[in-house]
């Protein structure tokens, strides 16, 4: 079983290569079919790393959420998940030129990562994990699509109106939309994260909140999206500012999410 | 506005800036990993404790205040708003504007919208209008308050909550803290998979009450606490334990059982002390020092120490069955075992904090993702020209709105409905 989860996904990596490298060909050569086989391609390696996963879920048993390996293929595969959804919902197909990157050096994280199926130690062990993790999952996927729409959107100010990339760059105004919107959606789903996190952490140790480094990293993120959001509301931060706020939200994630284990050791160590 | 925007950017700093501090730890530390300086500045600053610090609860005091403020300040706007959405000539600048519709009901009905009540406006002319997810107008205040309950509950459970640590054998009952109970452990499993790792850890206690003498019994494992007299009792973790027997001239004089990091000081010669170091069930001299090949008890070693009079006189390993002489004194480690440590929380207000946590998502839900809209389709002429005004993503409304106009104009629905949410 694991081996075949192994060829699945090393075949999911390839594919996940093969679309960005046919996302950027697009972007320099602007024929259409590329983007769409790019499409096609992340469609199809969403579903064989859907395959993978749930087979090494039968194989252990259990969530396969629970290690870094674990966590960062599940990353790549929310981000690919929720750009896709992204992409087909705002007719946005150049999403894929800044989304693909990401979710190839997310799935290349995991390759690096051991992917020997361990047990559960004791704390691991509760209902609450399903909801905390995958609601970090979702979270860290819609905050990966904001930074590509972040990114989108930089690159849109440096169009000219009325040039071809009018048909697949959305304006910069509904740019702005979206990547509201993606936050909004990471934002939603990390504050899941953080409530049912404590709720679980008292259930385990009687602690909801202990100031362990991934909680108080989390709670970093989480104030950066609310200053985003204060701002957008009050302050008329939008478009170019707003944008690279999301870039720099996403630098916040992913430094809670590598960094974090990397560097600050605490509870989460095992994530 | 910008008061908590600058709020939140300092606390966002200040959270992160302390977690790279390691945290709850003595001077001397600091100055062995940092230096002496950096130490100094650690503890004038202290950043040692930063989250109980006085400037950071002074922080996050303002950011309460700034919360209360924020939300008595817009209550009676909020409340107008709330009202005056259910008013078509109170509507507002619309979002977006389309001209030339036959049906309008198709719109309404394209964007989700509620059956429209029909009227006619000042002008006498017939109108038609609904709005829709009033309710989502609530959403910031709402999590506001969610956020101040929620730091209430965690200020108010720091300061009146208790929490007490007992640890012991089976067969030992030890008082918990001065709070009038006792804690008899009675068994403690170490659930072992198969390659040796842990699956739980699972005590069973009888909690008594001294004073009456009432007692309940619980089973407690990591993830399953158990809530008896007004307390929580959580397995909280577990290290290992072991008789020590003490003999003169071959003669018994006492008997104890010591946890790791524990110390028995010699009955009648109180200066000579036998601190018991540390255990390995599996025992392998390795390169780096003393270590176990297993959580079995194969090959079972203590680690001691022995100190007469504050001065340490050795320390050495002792394999099952030797023993350990000191003068006329022999001292024997046997039945190793498992300990248990168990910790005990009471806090009223951790459903405070809970539920605003909850309340928290709920304001985040209606804020984010309930968009409230108002249509308004007019008569002019034959022809109908809608309006619409979208509180939030005005962009995509209009969008939406363009849709169902554009649909509707070449005579077929368009369900869309971009503000379905």
């Amino acid at each position: 079983m694991i081996q075949t989860e192994n060829v699945l996904f090393t075949i999911v990596m390839v594919g996940y290569f093969a679309a960005m490298i046919l996302y950027f060909v697009f972007a320099a050569t602007r024929k259409e079919t590329l983007w769409k086989a790019a499409f096609g391609i992340q469609a199809g390696c969403l579903i064989l790393h859907t395959a993978a996963l749930v087979i090494r879920g039968i194989g252990a048993g259990r969530l396969p959420m629970t290690n870094q390996y674990e966590f960062a293929t599940c990353f790549a595969w929310a981000l690919c998940l929720v750009s896709l959804i992204f992409i087909h919902k705002y007719r946005f197909p150049a999403l894929g030129i800044g989304a693909a990157p990401v979710i190839f050096l997310i799935i290349g994280y995991a390759a690096m990562q051991s992917r020997e199926v361990r047990e559960l130690m004791p704390a691991l062990r509760s209902n609450w994990l399903a909801f905390h993790v995958s609601t970090a999952i979702i979270s860290y996927g819609a905050f990966g699509v904001s930074f590509a729409v972040g990114i989108m959107f930089l690159l849109r100010e440096k169009l000219k109106e009325g040039s071809y990339w009018d048909q697949h760059i959305p304006s910069l105004q509904k740019l702005d939309q979206i990547g509201y919107r993606s936050v909004s959606l990471g934002l939603l789903f990390l504050t899941f994260t953080i409530l049912t996190g404590a709720i679980w952490a008292e259930r385990a140790w009687g602690s909801y909140w202990s100031w362990d480094p991934k909680e108080t990293w989390s709670l970093v993120t989480w104030i950066i999206y609310m200053v985003y959001l204060h701002l957008r509301l009050r302050r008329g931060w939008k478009g170019k500012a707003a944008a690279m706020f999301a870039v720099i939200g996403f630098i916040c994630v992913i430094f809670t999410y590598i960094g974090v284990n990397t560097f600050l050791p605490g509870v989460h160590s095992y994530a | 506005m910008p008061f908590a925007i600058g709020l939140l950017s300092v606390l966002a700093i200040a959270c992160a800036l302390s977690s790279l501090v390691t945290q709850g730890q003595a001077y001397n530390w600091y100055v062995s990993k940092y230096g002496e300086r950096t130490a100094a500045v650690i503890i004038a600053l202290h950043a040692d404790d930063a989250y109980h610090s006085g400037w950071f609860l002074a922080l996050t005091g303002f950011l309460c205040l700034n919360l209360i403020g924020c939300s008595l300040v817009r209550l009676p706007g909020l409340i107008r708003r709330f009202r005056r959405m259910g008013d078509p000539d109170a509507m507002g600048e619309p979002t977006a504007t389309e001209e030339g519709i036959n049906k309008p009901e198709s719109v309404f009905e394209a964007l989700r919208m509620p059956a429209p009540t029909a009227r006619k406006n000042g002008e006498g002319r017939e109108e038609l209008y609904s709005a829709k997810n009033r309710i989502g107008l609530w959403g910031a205040w709402i999590c506001h308050i969610g956020i101040l309950m929620l730091i209430l509950g965690f200020a108010l459970g720091q300061w009146t909550g208790k929490q007490e640590t007992v640890y012991g054998v089976p067969g030992q009952t030890k008082p918990l803290g001065d709070t009038g109970l006792a804690v008899t452990i009675r068994d403690f499993t170490v659930s072992l998979r198969e390659d040796d790792t842990v699956e739980q850890y699972t005590a069973d206690i009888t909690v008594t009450e001294q004073d009456t003498g009432r007692s309940e019994d619980a089973r407690i494992s990591v993830n399953n606490p158990a809530k008896r007299f007004g307390w929580t009792f959580y397995q909280n973790s577990t290290g290992y334990a072991s008789r020590v027997r003490v003999l003169k001239d071959g003669k018994d004089l006492q008997e104890e059982i010591l946890c790791v990091g524990e110390s028995l000081a010699v009955a009648d010669k109180p200066d000579l002390i036998i601190h018991f170091q540390a255990f390995y069930p599996d025992y392998v001299m390795a390169d780096s020092g003393p270590a176990t090949r297993s959580g079995q008890m194969n090959h079972p070693a203590w680690l001691y120490l022995v100190a007469y009079q504050g001065q340490v006189l050795g320390m050495n390993a002792l394999m099952e069955g030797e023993e350990l002489t000191i003068d006329e004194y022999t001292v024997l480690f046997d039945q190793p075992r498992n300990y248990t440590l168990i910790s005990a929380k009471r806090d009223l207000f951790t459903p405070l904090a809970l539920a605003g946590g909850l309340v928290t998502m709920l304001g985040l839900m209606l804020a984010l993702y309930v968009r409230p809209a108002s249509l308004k389709a007019v008569k002019d002429g034959e022809a109908w020209t809608v309006y619409g005004r979208c509180e939030k993503g005005g962009v995509l409304f209009a969008e939406a709105l363009r849709d169902a106009a554009d649909a509707e104009r070449k005579g077929k629905p368009e369900g869309k409905g971009e503000q379905g949410t």
